[in-house]
Order: structure tokens, then sequence, then C-alpha cells
């Protein structure tokens, strides 16, 4: 790994250039925050560097809402996609290990694998509940991603991770080797002020390996009780990085639609008897959880949780899942 | 179109014939368009065109690859478009999925069979399984179980399992009508009147949910242990992957790490009876 330096103008002119041969989604500044949107040459000037995560996590570049499975199409063009936070970057991870799978590889999303280049961001800042440091997830990349974009004044500095990234900044022009030991050690610094503040605000939570006891632990009251707000709207699984179920639906010509599902809608594990395992809230609510933080952990080796605190934004109920899981500890 | 092989992606297969088993209960007699070999106890996604799949084990025997029988009953949304095809339509075909019984690990064994309503369905594929490899076997005994007569399937199975070598077969009802002259009683009753050598045996055990739980129980007091009891785990299954989600159980999926498993597996998983 080592970091290379280009001026940020020319890093603009470049995004343009590339916009020829790729398609480029980056996490840009708007008025309501950060999100990404497909790059054109009027938002290269929004894209977000060094900010915390975009309000979207990144498996909806994978795992579309809707696609057609038996018949869909491949990828236009290949794929770029500038600001990814680390929580993300560890997400597709677990994404990964059940999509590319020994057994079933599913193509399609190969495919967007294959062709998607990551170039991930520094956090220099935290949201109010982004908790990765708590899972082991640090707030910059050093593995998984290709590259890392930090902008340092007028420069954009590039930390190279992957072969793919140093293949793709071979292509480049105008890209230097970073002399300037100043600015490496002034990243450092920005790095561990963000980690350490991580770890401050959320010195109460509870590390990964050590909820999954208290989750499975946990009495039916503490579900219950944070469960009452629920209403099962699902969007805590629609926004976190690594909720990947799905139902197959069927079309004319033995088509299948694959559309992503959540455990919190009810139904979700009905059988054709009419029996539903998950036919309580609370024990719909209480499986995410366990899938999270128990379940998934004994099956997959990257993590069920990165620590985005999307979940906790995206709840109309007002639930967080971090009150709880402090709670639980106690 | 992709290249690679599309694990989404079904196979035709012609409907050639229809069985009604059951007033609730028929089997599919499906060839394949494309080459097809399966497990006994792995099961298949099936598909009504345009309307929905659902995953059914298949009843017929691993060893016959040019067709493929798979019962069906009438109990949702799409096997109630299922009872309605008729002979040379095509069905999709996806599978077969999931880990299947382990016939070979049941070699030198006795090996008790508890079934009930349309869980004689991938008991029938088992049974001529391990027909196949009577040899290997010390004795087959199924015990079943129907809520009345007429709900009982593949009627002429029991006559014919009777006059195998090593195989006896026992059947009782919930409710007898006037012709019945069998046992009354659930099928777990069963168990009380055959001999076995409890040491070199294994249960299976393949029903309705309340069934999976009582039989168990049953082979658990009669002496079997966990890792003797075999179960056919039912659950939704709707990619059949590993991927969707749907079957979750505890931290397996019932479509891949199943749907067989031992009770030993199993047993500290929430919720498996429901």
């Amino acid at each position: 790994m080592h970091y290379l330096t280009i001026n940020k103008e020319e890093w603009d002119k470049t995004i343009e250039q590339l916009l020829l041969s790729y398609s480029i989604f980056a996490a840009a500044s708007n008025e309501f925050g950060i999100d990404y949107e497909l790059v054109n040459g009027a938002n290269i000037a929004r894209i977000a560097y060094n900010r915390a995560k975009p309000v979207t996590s990144l498996k909806s570049f994978f795992l579309p809402v809707k696609e057609n499975v038996t018949s869909g199409q491949l990828l236009e063009k290949r794929r770029i996609i500038i600001g990814v936070p680390n929580c993300d970057v560890c997400g597709l991870k677990l994404l990964d290990e059940i999509y590319l799978d020994k057994d079933f590889d599913d193509i399609y999303y190969r495919e967007r694998r294959e062709n998607t280049l990551l170039i991930s961001v520094d956090c220099f800042e935290k949201q109010l509940h982004c908790h990765c440091t708590s899972y082991d997830v640090l707030p910059w990349a050093v593995a998984d991603a290709d590259l890392a974009a930090i902008q340092i004044d007028n420069q954009i500095v590039l930390r190279v991770i992957s072969e793919k990234g140093q293949e793709f900044i071979n292509q480049l022009s105008l890209v230097e080797v970073l002399s300037d030991e100043t600015i490496i050690s002034e990243i450092d610094k920005k790095h561990l002020l963000a980690e350490s503040l991580l770890l401050s605000d959320n010195k109460d939570l509870p590390g990964y390996k050590q909820t999954g006891g208290l989750v499975n632990k946990a009495g039916k009251e503490v579900w219950m009780k944070y469960s009452s707000h629920c209403v099962s709207c699902g969007a805590c699984a629609t926004i976190c990085p690594t909720c990947s179920c799905f139902l197959l639906i069927d079309k004319p010509g033995f088509e299948k639609i694959k559309q992503m599902d959540a455990c919190q809608y009810p139904g979700f594990e009905r059988v054709a008897g009419g029996e539903d395992a998950l036919y309580e809230l609370a024990g719909r609510f209480r499986n995410r959880y366990m899938c999270k933080y128990v379940w998934k952990p004994e099956k997959f080796s990257s993590p069920a949780c990165t620590g985005c605190g999307r979940c906790i934004e995206a709840c109309i109920g007002k639930i967080s899942k971090n009150e709880l899981l402090i709670e639980i500890a106690k | 179109m992709l290249k690679q092989e599309n694990i989404y992606k079904p196979i035709k297969a012609k409907l050639t014939e229809v069985i009604d088993e059951s007033p609730l209960i028929k089997t599919f007699i499906l060839i394949p368009e494309e080459e097809f070999a399966f497990g006994t106890g792995q099961f298949i996604e099936l598909s009504v065109d345009g309307i929905g799949e659902a995953p059914f084990t298949p009843s017929s025997s691993p060893h016959v690859t040019e067709k493929l029988e798979v019962t069906v009953m009438k109990t949702g949304y799409v096997t109630e478009y299922m009872h309605n095809l008729k002979p040379g339509v095509f069905m999709g075909i996806r599978g077969p999925y999931g880990r299947g019984y382990p016939v070979e690990k049941f070699f030198g064994k006795e090996v008790i069979i508890l079934g009930g309503g349309c869980g004689l369905a991938p008991i029938r594929s088992l049974l001529y399984a391990l027909e196949h490899v009577k040899d290997n076997l010390q004795k087959v005994i199924l015990c079943y179980g129907s809520k009345t007569p007429s709900d009982c399937i593949y009627k002429p199975l029991f006559s014919r399992l009777n006059k195998i070598e090593k195989f006896e077969a026992y059947r009782t009802v919930d409710k007898a009508d006037s012709e019945w002259d069998g046992p009354v009683g659930v099928a777990t009753t069963l168990l009380n009147k055959i001999n076995i050598n409890l040491k070199n045996s294994v249960a299976v055990v393949c029903g309705p949910p309340i069934m999976m739980k009582f039989g168990t129980l049953k082979f658990l007091e009669m002496g079997y242990t966990d890792d003797q009891i075999y179960l056919s785990m039912e659950k939704n299954m709707s990619c059949g992957l590993g991927k969707c989600g749907h079957c979750m159980m505890g931290e397996f999926f019932v479509c891949k790490d199943g749907p067989v498993f031992t009770y030993n597996e199993i047993k500290n998983t929430p919720d498996i009876w429901k």
C-alpha cells in the first residue's frame, strides 16, 4: 500500500475524461447531505472527500431492488464508484461470501463486482450514529477497496489498496508518487482523530462478538419494548449494507425477478400451510438482531453489522439499535 | 446472454400425467428437457409458468432419471394452480438442492421411518432408494399415519412393500370410516408395535410439523440418541441457493444445510417445530 498524489483540478478533469469509458458514481454533497449520484460534468465539484458515509449503502449498486435474473442485461460500461466508506467496503465482504459462494455463484452479482472499481474515502469525521470502530471496522479502508481518495488542500492523495487499483492508476497521467512525508503524517493524524472520536462516542457499546452473546440471552421484555415502535416497514434492512434477503417472483416464459425482501415484513417466513415462525412482531424484530450478531457470525467470516448506523437513521419509529444493545449490556 | 451457468434459470419439464392420490393431493409426472438427477431427500423448486414456484422433494426413485414424480398437496397459491394443470404443459424445475438422506450411512442398519400425510412423498423416494440397496440393510420399517383412510396416498405402495424382503409397512388413521379395519390412532402409536434393534437402527421422520415434533419425542423416549434421528425440515425456500434468507432456521439455511438434518444438529435451534 502506497500513496500517490494529483492536483485536485487535474483529478477532476481526469474524472471527466474517464466518463467516456466508465459509468461513474460518486458520493456527492447536496442540500440534504451526502448521497451517491451518477457523475456528469456538472457535479464533479460536489464529490465529497474526507466526509462520513453517504445516505444510501453501497449494496444497491450490486443488489438492485428489482432485477430480472433469467434474461437480465450486463452492465453497459465498466463502473467506478467514488466515495465508498469503509463500513460499506466491509459490508460488501459478507455479500461476496453469500453471492459468490463456491456452490452457487450469482453471475449478475459477479459481473457487477468484477466490472466495478471501488474508490473509497477516509472518514475524517463521524456522523451521529456511526459506530464502525466498535465492530473492528476502521473509518478508512486498507483492504477490499481498490483505491482511497483523500483531499488535502488542493491535492487528491490516492492510497493504492489493490492490484486492480494499481492497474487503474497506471493508465492515468499526472499522478505522482507522494514524497511529502508531512502529508502522510497529517492523514495518519486525521485517522487517529476520527478513530478516537468514534471510540469515545461509543464507549458504552459492546463489541461485535460480545453483542452476539447479549442478544442471544436478552429476554422477551427487551424485544417487546423496542419493537413497540416498529411498524415493520423494513427500512432498517433496506438501507443496511449487509441485509441481502430477496424473493424470486415468476413472470411468463419462466422468467425470474429477484426482488429485495426483508425479514421485518410480515409473512417473510410463512409457509404454504400457514405456519409462520416470525408471525409476532417482537419475534420478527428480534430475528434481525439474531441474524446480524448470532447466526451470520456462525456461518460467515465477515461481520454482518459494520457499524454504519443507517438502521438507526432510517427508523421512522426512532428505534435505536445502539440504545437497545447498551441496555442489554448493562 | 451470459455464458456461465445461471443459478436462477429453471429447466423445462413436460407434464405427462397427473395422478389423483387423495382429495387434496396429486402426483405430477414430469419429463425434464435436460438431463436431471437428484439424491433422495433433496428438493427441487417446481414452477408454474408466470405464477410462482415452490419447493418439493421428488417422490420418485433417484435411480430413475428419465422422469420425475412430484407429489403436491393443495395448500397455497402455487399449489392450487398446479392442481389445475393438465398433461401437456411445461413446468419449470430448478435444483436439485440441499442435503438429502445419507443412505450410505444407513448401511448395516435397520431404518425405521415415521411418516404422516403428504410426508410420504419424500419417504416414497427414500423407500425406492433403500430398496435399491436392500442387500446392505438389516430391515426397513415404515409406520405411516393419515387423517382418514381416503387421505392416505400411494395405497398400493403398502402391499408392495410388504412383499419385499426385509421391508415392513404399517398404516394407521386418525379417524376411521366404515370400510377401515386397521389401527386407529396417530402415527407414533404404530411404533409401539414394531420390533427393533435400538442400538443398530436409525429413525427417519417426515410429516407435518406437529408429527415431526411428537415423532422425534417418541423416538427419544424409545431410547434413540439425537444423532440417530433424521428429520426432513420444511421451510419456505424461495431461492434454494442459501441466499434469499426465507428458510433460515437459526444459523442454518434449510435449503442448503438441510432439508435433512439429524436432530442432534438442530436440537438447540429455536422454533424448529414451527
